[in-house]
């Protein structure tokens, strides 16, 4: 009996952990310049639109340094997709070199 | 509304740092001259669903929204969506006109002030849409790019209902 419930515990931490590490391998962070985002009264619909994408788990927009930090799920999303969101927002992400 | 809900209304709009109308409130009205100097009032709009949509030609997200906004207002006018575009100095009505033109805008954009914006939000975010339902009162203020979801979800609804309320 002992030994069924170490067994069961041992288990069942394995499974956590391997969902965890599972999840973690999943997240990626990307970090985009955008172009043109001067004034902070409209950048906030750059965060809006890319939080409104499924698969986003996390974003931050600076209107100082011109970037978004995206933490993303990248079984669900490329950075080619987050660009595009940006872009719709009428802003500008800059392509990365050799992009 | 009784007494005590709009001591709350008013409480809520003073103290919050950043003030939006609560729903269900009757919209502030307003009289504005449009790009040819004709007089659009909101009270035009009566047994419409209503979106007052603030934004700025330097502004890229109200830039980006346009064309969308000029397809909504073709594909739902049947069912009463009216949409005012209210911007505000220091635009000049030249390239207002000019982009208006360039966009084929199908509603009126008209010269508010900040004050007016100031009615409905105390948000200075670009753009903001009110929405406004049959009954002339604030149903959602939208703050950002009006997204499709947000429009399916916040706007849809009050256009499949009748002046009636049907």
């Amino acid at each position: 009996m002992r030994n069924r419930i170490i067994s069961l515990v041992v288990s069942s931490v394995m499974v956590m952990t391997l969902g965890v590490i599972t999840a973690a391998a999943f997240t990626k962070t990307a970090t985009i310049k955008v172009e043109g985002m001067k004034c902070a009264k409209c950048s906030s619909s750059v965060a809006k639109a890319l939080k409104a994408t499924e698969g986003v788990e996390d974003v931050q927009v600076s209107s100082e340094k011109g970037e978004a930090v995206i933490k993303y799920d990248d079984q669900k999303l490329t950075e080619a997709k987050l660009r595009e969101v940006i872009n719709g927002t009428g802003f500008k992400a800059v392509a990365e070199p050799g992009q | 509304m009784n007494l005590l809900g709009i001591i709350f209304a008013a409480a809520m709009i003073v103290f919050s740092p950043v003030s939006v109308l609560p729903q269900d409130v009757k919209a502030p009205q307003f009289e504005l001259k449009d790009l040819n100097g004709r007089i659009v009032r909101l009270s035009d709009y009566k047994g419409k669903v209503v979106l007052i949509n603030f934004w700025a030609t330097w502004c890229p997200p109200c830039r980006a929204e346009m064309p969308d906004l000029v397809r909504y207002q073709r594909q739902y006018r049947k069912q009463g969506l009216q949409i005012i575009g209210i911007t505000y100095e220091p635009e000049s009505k030249t390239r207002l006109r000019r982009f208006a033109r360039s966009l084929k805008v199908n509603y009126p954009i008209v010269l508010g002030s900040p004050q007016i914006k100031a009615r409905f939000s105390s948000e200075e975010t670009l753009p903001l849409t009110v929405v406004i339902n049959r009954d002339g009162k604030v149903s959602d203020v939208i703050v950002g790019i009006l997204l499709h979801e947000e429009f399916d979800e916040k706007i849809k609804p009050l256009l499949m209902k009748n002046v009636e309320g049907g």
